[in-house]
C-alpha cells in the first residue's frame, strides 16, 4: 500500500493496531464488503519468521523489525520504578503471533452475577448468553481444538478434537482424575497440520498457529478489500464536533491524514489509551475521555507457576502442551482462574531462571558467587525435575481506579502505567497458592514462584465499557459514549479481567464490534441511495 | 522453476571460486548426489566439458565475485535457469602473497573485496530467495590465518578472519529468525591444490567432506564450526563445564565421515 493511495480516499473502516483484537475485526469488515485499512506500528514481517520475543535485542529498530515492541515500557510497580521490555508485540498479528495460543472461554460468573457470585462490576453490559455466538465464531475462525470442561455446564461451542495425548500427558490426566480433578484438554489454537513446530511461544512459520495475523489479516487482506499501511506510528486522533475528523501519523518521516467514516481502536490496553491520553494532551482537551476512565482500571493476572510430577514418570516424554483444569477456578465466592500447562519442559535455562528470580526477590545479600552458585542448583534441580511439567494458574485481577495507563509528553512512544496489587489480591493469591497445594496432594509439586508474578502480557481494562458514561468509556457496542464513530476491538473494553487468557474474549468481542459497525456502515450506505 | 522445493537437495548449490581445487571438486560432490549445481567462476572455459556432461545439472556462470553487480546478474541467472537455491558454499579466495609494504591501497582493498566482499555479495542474493523458502544452508570455507598471522599473508588473514565474523553476524541477524537458516564454518585444511600444499590433503577428499556438511540439515549447527571432518566445538566456560556435567549433557562434536 503506498501512502498516498491511503491518503487520498475516505476508508470505510480504519483499525488502529493489527493485533488479535485489530485482525479479527478487519478480517469480518473486510468478509463483509466494507473498505478496511489496517494501520500498523510494527513491519508486515514475513511469513517464515520463527523468532520468539526476546529481551536481549535491544537496538529499537531490530527489535522493530522482528516485530517486539520496540522500547522498553516504564512501570510503577508496588512503588518502585521499573523500566522493562513488556511481552507486546508490534507488528502484523500483534502479541498474539508470539502467543502459546490458549484460547479459553470465560466462565459465565465472569461476565455476570450467578448464584453464589455476585460480580465486582455488576455485571458486564453484554451477557453470557449474548456473547455466546461470537465465541463461537472466534473458536470457528481460531480452529480452536480441545475438550469440553467437565464441570461447565455451559454449551462449549466448536471445539476440533484434539491430537492425540502422548504417553506422559496421558499419565498426568490419570494422576489428576485420581487426585479428584476434571482436567481436559486445553483449547487450543496451534493446527498441529503435518510437522507442526508446535511454536508455543514464538511465530509459527507454516500458519498452522491461528493468530491475529493468519486468521486476521493475512484472509483480510485476501478479500481484496483491506490494505495495510504498515510502520505506521499514529500521533493523534482528532476530533470534531463528536466525531474522530482524522488520524495524523508519521511513517517513514513524512506525515500523513488519514480519514474514515468509523475509527476502530485495537492498538492493546497499554498503547489504545496511550493514544487517546496522547491525542487529548497534543490537542488540549479530553478525548473520548468524559468519563475520567481513559487509562484506568488496568488489571493484569497474577501467574502461579508450579511443577509436578505424575505418579508414572514416563521416560524421555516431551513437555506437556495440552492440559487444563477449572476445579479451582474460584472457591467459595474467590475469584481466581484456571489452572494450564505452559508448553514448555522444565528445563535447565527455565528452573535456573526461576531460582534467580526467587534469589532476586530474597533478604540475602546480592554476590556474584552465590549468583554463579545458582547456575549449579539450577543444573542439580533439574536433574531431579527430570520429568516434571510445568503448569500455571492465574488469578484474576479485578479494576482499580489507581491502577492506570498515563501519558508522558516527554516519553510520547513509551507506555508507562502504574500498578498496586491491593491487599485483598494478595490474600486471594495466597488461598490459591495453598488450593493448588492441597489439589496436588499425592504429587510431588514444586512452585516456581514465591511472589506475586505480574503477567504483564495479559492488559487488560484500561477502556472499559458499560451502560453509565460516568463509570466507563464506551457503551455497550464499545463505542465511545463521547466520539460517535470510534470504537475498540482489544483488551481495553474488558471491564473485569476473568480467569481465562483474554485471547478468545477479545477476538469473540472483535467479531461482535465487526457486526455492529458493518451493521450500521449498510444502514447509512441506505440511507444515502 | 515452478516446482515446489521442500529439502536442500531439491534446491540448487551453489559454489564460488568453483573452476578448480576444492570449488571443483565441490561441484562434482553435489552433482554426484543428485543436485542441480551452479559454480561461479572467473572464466567458465575449464568447465564447459563438464557442463555438457551434466545433463543441464551444472551451469556455470561467469562473474567476478568482488563485483557486486556481476554477483547479482549471477544468481539471477541461476535462479532463472536453475532454480532457487538452498545451498550457498563461499568459496572464492585469493591469496596473494606479498609483503605488507608493497601492498598498494588497491591492492589490499581487492583482496578484502573478493575474499569478504565476495562472501556477503553472494549472501546478499540468496538470502531474500531462502527467506522465501524457509530454510537454506551457507557454508563458509575459512581459514586458520586469522588466528596467528605469518608474514606475507597481510589482506588474506584480515580478510578471512572478518569473513568469520560475518558468519557471526548472520547469526546473529539472521538465527533468530529464520533459525531453518544454518551458516557454518568450514576449514577444510591445507590442500593440495595451487593455493595450498603440495603434501596437502587431496581436494576431492575434503571436497566429500563439505558435500556432507552442507547436506546436513540440522538446526543446531547453526554457528558451528568444522575443521576437516570434525566439528570443534566452541570453549566451554567452568561454569557450563559444571552445569553439563550435572545434566549429563556433555556436547558431541559431529563428525563428516
Amino acid at each position: 500500500m503506498q501512502t498516498l493511495d491511503a491518503e487520498n480516499r475516505i476508508w470505510d473502516v480504519i483499525v488502529i493496531g493489527a493485533g488479535m483484537g485489530g485482525g479479527l475485526v478487519g478480517r469480518r469488515l473486510a468478509e463483509k464488503g466494507h473498505r478496511v485499512l489496517f494501520v500498523e506500528k510494527g513491519p508486515r514481517g514475513h511469513r517464515h519468521e520463527g523468532q520468539g520475543l526476546a529481551d536481549d535485542v535491544t537496538d529499537p529498530a531490530a527489535r522493530l523489525v522482528r516485530g517486539y515492541w520496540p522500547v522498553p515500557v516504564r512501570a510503577v510497580v508496588e512503588g518502585q520504578t521499573l523500566n522493562f521490555y513488556a511481552p507486546i508485540g508490534a507488528g502484523v498479528g500483534g502479541s498474539s503471533v508470539f502467543y502459546a495460543g490458549s484460547l479459553e472461554r470465560p466462565e459465565r460468573h465472569d461476565l455476570e452475577a450467578t448464584p453464589g457470585h455476585p460480580h465486582p462490576t455488576g455485571g458486564w453490559p453484554v451477557s453470557y448468553d449474548a456473547f455466546q455466538p461470537y465465541f463461537d465464531d472466534a473458536q470457528r475462525l481460531l480452529g480452536i481444538s480441545g475438550t469440553p470442561d467437565p464441570l461447565s455446564r455451559e454449551d462449549p461451542g466448536p471445539l476440533a478434537p484434539p491430537p492425540p495425548l502422548s504417553e506422559g500427558d496421558a499419565n498426568l490426566l490419570a494422576s489428576f482424575r485420581d487426585g479428584g480433578l476434571h482436567p481436559y484438554r486445553l483449547h487450543s489454537a496451534i493446527g498441529n497440520v503435518e510437522g507442526c513446530l508446535q511454536c508455543v511461544g514464538r511465530k509459527c512459520p507454516k500458519s498452522c498457529k491461528k493468530d491475529g495475523r493468519s486468521a486476521g489479516v493475512e484472509p483480510a487482506l485476501e478479500t481484496g478489500l483491506a490494505d495495510i499501511l504498515d510502520l505506521c506510528d499514529v500521533r493523534e486522533i482528532q476530533e470534531e464536533k463528536g466525531y474522530v475528523s482524522r488520524l495524523v501519523c508519521d511513517r517513514q518521516g513524512v506525515r500523513l491524514h488519514l480519514r474514515a467514516r468509523i475509527y476502530i481502536l485495537a492498538a492493546g490496553a497499554l498503547n489504545s489509551p496511550r493514544l487517546l491520553l496522547a491525542s487529548a494532551a497534543s490537542s488540549k482537551r479530553a478525548i473520548a475521555n468524559s468519563s475520567g476512565w481513559v487509562g484506568r482500571g488496568l488489571m493484569f493476572h497474577l501467574d502461579e507457576y508450579f511443577a509436578i510430577w505424575p505418579k508414572k514418570a514416563v521416560p524421555g516424554d516431551g513437555p506437556s502442551k495440552s492440559i487444563a483444569f477449572r476445579d479451582l477456578y474460584s472457591r467459595n465466592g474467590d475469584r481466581f482462574g484456571m489452572v494450564q500447562s505452559l508448553g514448555v519442559d522444565a528445563t535447565y535455562g527455565i528452573v535456573a531462571m526461576h531460582i534467580k528470580q526467587l534469589y532476586e526477590r530474597s533478604r540475602f545479600p546480592k554476590l556474584k558467587l552465590v549468583h554463579n552458585g545458582l547456575n549449579v542448583l539450577a543444573a542439580v534441580a533439574c536433574r531431579y525435575f527430570g520429568n516434571a511439567k510445568i503448569f500455571a494458574g492465574m488469578v484474576e485481577d479485578l479494576p482499580r481506579y489507581e491502577n492506570r495507563v498515563i501519558f508522558d509528553p516527554d516519553d510520547p512512544d513509551v507506555p508507562v502505567f502504574h500498578y498496586e496489587i491491593p491487599e485483598e489480591l494478595h490474600h486471594r493469591r495466597r488461598l490459591y497458592r495453598s488450593a493448588i497445594r492441597k489439589a496436588m496432594k499425592g504429587m510431588r509439586l514444586f512452585h516456581l514462584t514465591k511472589g506475586p508474578q505480574i503477567n504483564y502480557g495479559h492488559p487488560m481494562g484500561t477502556l472499559r465499557f458499560g451502560d453509565d458514561p460516568k463509570s466507563s468509556v464506551l457503551d455497550r457496542s464499545c463505542r465511545s459514549h463521547d466520539l460517535a464513530n470510534l470504537y475498540v476491538a482489544d483488551a481495553s473494553f474488558m471491564p473485569t479481567s476473568t480467569g481465562v487468557n483474554p485471547s478468545l474474549t477479545i477476538g469473540a468481542n472483535s467479531l461482535r464490534v465487526a457486526e455492529i459497525v458493518s451493521d450500521r456502515l449498510k444502514e447509512a450506505n441506505q440511507q444515502n441511495d | 522453476m515452478t516446482e515446489t522445493v521442500t529439502a536442500l537437495r531439491d534446491g540448487v548449490a551453489v559454489v564460488t571460486g568453483a573452476s578448480r581445487g576444492l570449488g571443483l571438486q565441490l561441484v562434482k560432490g553435489f552433482l554426484d548426489r543428485g543436485m542441480r549445481v551452479a559454480g561461479i567462476v572467473r572464466s567458465t572455459d575449464v568447465l564447459s566439458s563438464l557442463a555438457s556432461e551434466s545433463d543441464g545439472r551444472f551451469l556455470p556462470v561467469t562473474a567476478n565475485i568482488a563485483d557486486p553487480e556481476q554477483v547479482k546478474a549471477a544468481f539471477a541467472q541461476i535462479k532463472n535457469q536453475l532454480g532457487p537455491v538452498t545451498i550457498l558454499i563461499n568459496n572464492a579466495a585469493v591469496y596473494p602473497r606479498r609483503d605488507i609494504l608493497d601492498e598498494t591501497p588497491a591492492s589490499f582493498m581487492d583482496t578484502i573485496n573478493i575474499n569478504l566482499g565476495g562472501s556477503f555479495f553472494a549472501c546478499h542474493n540468496v538470502l531474500p530467495v531462502m527467506m522465501d523458502l524457509g530454510f537454506g544452508r551457507v557454508i563458509n570455507v575459512v581459514t586458520f590465518a586469522d588466528q596467528a598471522p605469518i608474514p606475507f599473508a597481510a589482506a588474506y588473514s584480515v580478510s578471512k578472519g572478518a569473513q568469520r565474523v560475518l558468519t557471526k553476524v548472520l547469526v546473529a541477524e539472521i538465527g533468530d529468525r529464520f533459525p531453518n537458516i544454518v551458516f557454518t564454518d568450514w576449514v577444510p585444511g591445507a590442500l593440495q591444490t595451487e593455493m595450498g600444499l603440495p603434501d596437502g590433503l587431496p581436494p576431492e577428499k575434503a571436497a566429500q567432506w563439505g558435500v556432507t556438511l552442507a547436506l546436513m540439515d540440522e538446526r543446531d549447527l547453526q554457528g558451528a564450526f568444522f575443521v576437516e571432518n570434525a566439528q570443534v566445538l566452541p570453549p566451554r566456560s567452568k561454569k557450563e563445564r559444571v552445569v553439563q556435567a550435572l545434566l549429563g549433557q556433555k556436547p558431541v562434536a559431529r563428525s563428516l565421515d
